[in-house]
């Protein structure tokens, strides 16, 4: 039987865990309202963007494609001519810290899904957050290239970032020659819950696109390819800068939720622990309260 | 037709302006600064870094802009830009500073990413101090 004194021991250490799931729970809190009002000034840009580059996508289509390489370099960020089916891409958001119930390992299984459906190709890997980078590093599959990772950036994301990522998706997307690239991250649906997304980001289908049929005589400056081509790219690092921030949020609401429930946890511990302790010190004196009556017995026979 | 625009400026982080009432709106563009009036033609419109110039009821207001897009079309001006500040809110100390902090970074050329990062900074930080320059005189 354990002693009194380690029951109190444990009691008082689980206190102290305690203690510190709260606050843990308390900064995430105080941080979800600051990425959330971040996530929600990012949209329009994203949306407009999406918008505007829908609109072209048609007139940008419709214009005769140069064989020449460079100027199906715009095209090619929609439907590929050249791409190697054998290379794809993989995009893996998670957190940089553990301690967030369970948003970490839905995406690493997804992940893994995602690897082991497309074993016998080359997997081009960006990983951002700690944990996605240390365990798709760790798995050391041959046919998987991780050629962008960025560990530390949350809670603190910044266009920057967004901007970095983006650079690097469209590179290795142009010069691998990738088929397609996919994105696996947590999106905020609320503070209680996150869900899990897995979408391909390139190529950019026309599909997908609304189908509207132009009717405006938009002139351009410098030429309608010109902005295009820049455009994609601000696109897809507004929609990166995006994904960054719900990932962020969604992070941090699930941090919250996590160490609410470990110091509710925790809690009943301490709780269930103070029973035992009482019944143990009840028993001890039982059992001493035994001995004198046993003993005064003895005596007075 | 009307004589009013309306502007809006968005950026990545938020919202500058939304459906400003203006009367002309005067853009960085790639190919040098343009003006839009009420009734231009729909125009889609690369930026450059460079300052962004509006009228409002006779007041003049100036925005550093990062480099972007524009859309005119319907006497409605989008202005989707990298990064953008109010001319009036702009510290001359801190973009000073952070020139400097810019191209030191840009002298040592180590870490890469800290480099490219370096060099947007040091373009957008030079970019702010000239509009606010220009605003002051």
């Amino acid at each position: 039987m354990e002693s009194l004194r380690d029951i109190r021991q444990n009691i008082k250490a689980i206190k102290s865990t305690q203690q510190i799931m709260q606050t843990m729970k308390m900064i995430s809190n105080a941080r979800i309202r600051k990425a959330q009002d971040a996530m929600t000034a990012a949209r329009p840009f994203a949306t407009k963007m999406l918008e505007m580059v829908s609109d072209l996508t048609p007139e940008v289509l419709a214009l005769p494609q140069p064989e020449d390489g460079r100027e199906r370099w715009a095209s090619r960020l929609f439907i590929n001519h050249s791409a190697d089916p054998n290379k794809i891409g993989l995009l893996v958001i998670t957190a940089d810290k553990g301690l967030t119930g369970s948003f970490n390992a839905v995406i690493l299984r997804a992940a893994m899904r995602f690897i082991k459906e497309h074993e016998g190709q080359e997997i081009f890997v960006f990983a951002i957050g700690k944990k996605g980078r240390d365990f798709l590093s760790r798995l050391r599959l041959n046919n998987l290239h991780i050629v962008y990772e960025s560990v530390g950036i949350f809670p603190k994301v910044s266009y920057a970032h967004a901007e970095l990522l983006g650079e690097a998706v469209l590179k290795v997307f142009l010069e691998e020659q990738l088929a397609s690239v996919t994105l696996i991250y947590n999106d905020f649906k609320s503070l209680a819950s996150q869900h899990l997304v897995e979408q391909p980001i390139l190529p950019f289908s026309p599909h997908a696109a609304h189908e509207k049929v132009i009717d405006r005589e938009f002139s351009f400056e410098p030429g309608l390819l010109e902005i295009f081509k820049l455009m994609v790219p601000r696109l897809v690092k507004a929609n990166m800068y995006r994904v960054l921030l719900e990932s962020q949020a969604a992070n941090l609401a699930a941090t919250t939720s996590a160490m609410d429930a470990a110091s509710k946890n925790a809690g009943e511990i301490a709780d269930a622990l103070g029973l035992k302790l009482n019944k143990v010190r009840q028993a001890g004196i039982t059992n001493e309260i035994l001995d004198i009556v046993n003993g005064a017995e003895a005596l007075t026979n | 037709m009307p004589n009013k625009l309306k502007l809006n400026l968005i950026t990545p982080q938020a919202q500058l302006l939304k459906d400003q009432e203006v009367d002309i709106v005067v853009l960085p563009a790639l190919l040098g600064e343009m003006g839009i009036l009420p009734g231009h033609i729909p125009v889609l419109v690369q930026l450059t870094y460079g300052e962004l110039r509006y009228k409002q009821n006779g007041q003049e207001s100036d925005f550093a802009v990062m480099g972007g897009f524009v859309e005119v079309k319907d006497d409605v001006v989008n202005v989707f830009a990298e990064g953008a500040d109010l001319a009036d809110e702009i510290d001359e100390e801190a973009e000073s500073q952070k020139i400097k902090k810019a191209k030191d970074a840009l002298s040592r050329k180590d870490a890469d990413i800290d480099f490219e990062l370096a060099e947007i900074e040091l373009k957008q930080a030079i970019t702010r101090m000239k509009v606010k320059q220009r605003k002051l005189g």
